[in-house]
């Protein structure tokens, strides 16, 4: 029976505290709270709203979530815990919601039955307001973690992550080729990267070297005491195109570093820890190259801009060939530097040969230590007509930027002998005949006067000087002159007498003139002569007679027969008479002023009567 | 040993003094005859420079400003060789080959400047008056004038009428020929020395609305453009494009012709 009574107490003591329990939880207050992640959101943005009970859930009925939009959700989580035998359990139910308009709103209360019993939820007031227009999906592709990822400073992590440019010169020529290489560091543990921005070479060429394996090579490397796994993610062949301080500008990529978060939780130390991604932006340091201009100095005519270091060969391939066949005219420039900027080098050609543009045949390689290999022109060229004709030779000059200097270098010159070509291969359209225009090669200016310079002293010029007027003047001076005189001569002569009379006297010193100068040196003989010759010369003139024909007899008659006087005749005789005497013997009883005196006279008398 | 002396003197006098007398007398015609070997040579500066040597010796000849012309042109200096061109234009204004150089010295310069289009009959009458040189007219003038006087002066005395009536006629005619050079040559005088013309030699040249650097700038010119002078105000002149435009420019810009 006390057994009995025993059992049954402690069934009641348990019974009892079970229901004490019971008691005790039912009188336990129940309460749902709802709460929001933000109170203030943007259009476009998410947000959650939980709503937590601390009890267990029998049935759950939402607001009604005007105004937003659900974009995850119900979610439903719950907790149990036990302590001291005293077990409270907790669950939430949470959404995940989207401001769609601006504006304020309430989230009205939820209905949640707990334990039987039905329990309301506070009201939460939402402000949403405008949203940032940043779409958040770019960040997303970029780095894929990157809506968890924060943005970390570089500087931090500059010792453990950083990109270097690195070229093999910084001090070159314009055209003088360099590389440079990107090449990054790091000694942490990267989870992604990204390519920002490639530099542009502004004043450069580049020819980048090709990468023929995708994955990056890692290498380890000391630099500064520190080191680094090192990955050259680019090398570039760079060549100035002009000259003085030009700057390659930075490589800038961003990276997404992991890095392992200090934790308090000893399991997620266990399991690798947690850890932190951050993201950082890299940039390299821009280097600058001092770019100098090629030399003026020895530069060769002709010299195209090639720098580097070269040879060259030519070749024709064949040396006699018809008029209109082809020929293959090829040069080709093997070296380094930079083949791939080029021109074709001029070719002279006798103008009788057609010359086609060049086909060009590259084989370059670019390696880090420049870009080399051969460059291929090759002419096609026809010559038109027969002949002999040299190929003159080619003159290709180069700028070597080792030495400094500049190089020429010429190419051999090729005889071609063309023969005649077949009737009707002339396929030109050149005119029927075989005929065309003579072809103007060039322009220039006229050559220079050889000749006499036809020098005149400055304000010397004849045009305008005094000679000039004074010969312009000389003509019609001349001319007046000429006719007054003639108009003088016109009036003096109209009276024949007078004329005569001032004619005797001219006429007679005329014929007696040689015998006047006798007189005067004194030679009496020579004197008599004279004077005989001269009286003779003046009758043979005045009566037209011959000198041989004529003697005293014809004079005295012609005389008479033009009415001179008797007495003139007489003197006339007398005195030719004398004249002969005097030839042979001294005359005494006249003196020769008096014998001319006569002469004279006889002279003008005969003038004014005949 | 005197002797010797005086030797080794006189040699000493002879090397210093025959290079000077040599340089005092330099013959202008040996001058141009020098700038032609070296201008063959393709020495064209140093060619220029003998040219210019016979023109700062008072000579000058349409030869002398054609060849300097052309040596400048070979040294890529439009503006002299243009102004040079000009200069022997002037003195012939027929020649061909000046007119064909000038010609392509303007196409080198950066100013392109389209010249007023002008009648046909304007452009034959000036062709025709330039045809022969100031010299060759005035020469021509002379010849003709005295020729025709003297042929008058024969008709005068002549006493045959065979003689007297041909030499009339053709004393008239050559008297008539006479008139017309002296014409044609102060014609061409006038046409050529009225308006005084100038090159520009300063690289750009801003042509201004006034005499001053604060006036506004009209347009710009560049060396090598031949302008008219208009006007003289102190160190600017008034110049006139050959397309009708008018600025102001400072003297020292440009070079008259």
């Amino acid at each position: 029976m006390k057994m009995k009574h025993y059992i049954l107490s402690v069934l009641l003591l348990w019974t009892s505290a079970l229901f004490a329990n019971g008691i005790k939880s039912g009188a336990q207050d129940v309460k749902v709270t709802a709460s929001v992640s933000k109170s203030v959101v943007g259009t476009g943005e998410a947000f959650e709203i939980s709503f937590s009970v601390n009890g267990n859930i029998e049935s759950f009925n939402p607001p009604a979530l005007n105004g937003f939009q659900v974009v995850g959700g119900p979610n439903q989580s719950s907790s149990y815990s036990s302590i001291n035998g005293n077990t409270t359990a907790s669950m939430s139910i949470s959404y995940d919601l989207v401001g769609v308009k601006e504006g304020e709103y309430i989230i009205g209360p939820a209905l949640v039955v707990v334990n039987g019993k039905q329990v309301k939820s506070n009201s939460v007031k939402i402000k949403v307001v405008k949203g940032k227009a940043v779409p958040q999906g770019n960040q997303r592709n970029a780095v894929p973690q990157g809506d968890k990822v924060a943005e970390g400073n570089s500087i931090d992590i500059s010792k453990r992550l950083f990109l270097r440019a690195v070229a093999n010169k910084t001090n070159v020529y314009i055209g003088e080729q360099f590389s440079v290489s990107y090449k990054l560091y790091t000694n942490i543990d990267l989870v992604d990267n990204a390519l920002d921005k490639l530099p542009d070479f502004n004043g450069f060429w580049s020819q980048e070297i090709k990468n023929n394996s995708q994955n990056v090579q890692w290498e380890i490397e000391t630099y500064n005491g520190e080191k680094y796994h090192v990955a050259t993610l680019k090398q570039i062949i760079l060549f100035p195109e002009r000259f003085g301080k030009l700057t390659l500008d930075p490589l800038a990529m961003t990276f997404v570093v992991r890095q392992a978060a200090p934790s308090n939780d000893p399991i997620e130390q266990f399991f690798g820890g947690s850890y932190k991604d951050t993201k950082y932006k890299i940039k390299s340091t821009p280097i600058t190259i001092n770019v100098k201009p090629l030399p003026e100095a020895g530069k060769p005519e002709g010299f195209n801009g090639a720098v580097g270091n070269f040879s060259i060969g030519a070749n024709l391939d064949k040396s006699s060939v018809k008029a209109n066949e082809a020929l293959n005219y090829t040069l080709k420039i093997t070296g380094s530097g930079n083949l791939k900027l080029l021109k074709a080098p001029e070719l002279t050609l006798p103008a009788d040969i057609e010359k086609y543009d060049p086909k060009v045949n590259d084989d370059i390689k670019e390696t880090m230590t420049g870009v080399s290999g051969s460059r291929e022109y090759s002419y096609l060229l026809i010559p038109r007509h027969e002949g002999n004709y040299t190929i003159e030779p080619l003159k290709f000059s180069y700028f070597n930027p080792a030495t400094g200097r500049y190089v020429s270098l010429t190419s051999g010159s090729f005889p071609v002998k063309v023969a005649k070509g077949d009737p009707g291969s002339n396929v030109t359209a050149y005119a029927t005949g075989g005929q065309q225009d003579v072809k103007t090669l060039a322009k220039d200016i006229a050559y220079i006067k050889t000749g006499n310079p036809g020098l005149t002293k400055d304000g010397e010029g004849f045009y305008g000087s005094a000679l000039y007027y004074m010969l312009l003047c000389t003509g019609p001076v001349l001319f007046l002159a000429a006719f007054g005189y003639r108009k003088w001569y016109r009036e003096n002569n109209r009276d024949v007498i007078k004329v005569k009379g001032r004619n005797a006297n001219k006429i007679a010193a005329k014929h007696l003139a040689s015998a006047q100068k006798q007189l005067i040196s004194g030679d009496k003989k020579a004197f008599y002569e004279n004077v005989y010759r001269g009286l003779y010369g003046y009758l043979s003139d005045k009566l037209n007679i011959s000198a041989a024909d004529l003697n005293k007899e014809n004079i005295g008659e012609q005389l008479k027969l033009r009415t001179v006087n008797e007495s003139i005749i007489d003197q006339l005789t007398d005195t030719l008479d004398l004249c002969e005497m005097a030839r042979y013997a001294p005359i005494s009883g006249i003196s020769e002023q008096e014998v001319f005196d006569k002469a004279k006279t006889i002279i003008n008398d005969i003038e004014d009567n005949a | 040993m005197h002797n010797r002396l005086n030797h080794f003197f006189y040699s000493f006098i002879l090397l210093v003094i025959s290079p000077l007398f040599l340089c005092a007398k330099g013959n202008p015609e040996a001058l141009f005859a020098k700038g032609n070997s070296q201008y063959a040579k393709a020495q064209y500066k140093e060619a220029a420079q003998s040219y210019q040597e016979v023109l700062n010796d008072g000579y000058k000849s349409a030869e002398v400003y054609f060849n300097l012309g052309n040596a400048y042109y070979k040294m890529g200096e439009m503006a002299p060789a243009i102004l040079y061109y000009e200069k022997a234009y002037k003195v012939t204004p027929g020649d061909q080959e000046i007119s064909l150089n000038l010609q392509l010295a303007n196409l080198k310069i950066a100013d392109k400047i389209e010249s007023v289009p002008e009648f046909f009959l304007t452009k034959w009458w000036k062709s025709f008056f330039l045809f022969f040189s100031a010299q060759a007219l005035s020469g021509f003038a002379v010849a003709f004038l005295l020729l025709g006087f003297a042929l008058l002066i024969v008709y005068l005395f002549a006493i045959s009428i065979s003689i007297k009536k041909p030499a009339f006629y053709a004393g008239i005619i050559l008297l008539a020929l006479g008139l017309l050079s002296i014409f044609i040559v102060s014609t061409q005088n006038s046409y050529l020395n009225s308006s005084s013309q100038a090159i520009v030699f300063n690289g750009t040249v801003n042509v201004k609305s006034g005499p001053d650097d604060k006036s506004k700038t009209l347009f710009v010119i560049h060396e090598g453009t031949k302008v008219t002078i208009k006007q003289n105000d102190n160190n600017w002149i008034k110049v006139e494009l050959p397309n009708g435009n008018i600025g102001w420019v400072e003297v020292i810009a440009v070079k008259e012709i």
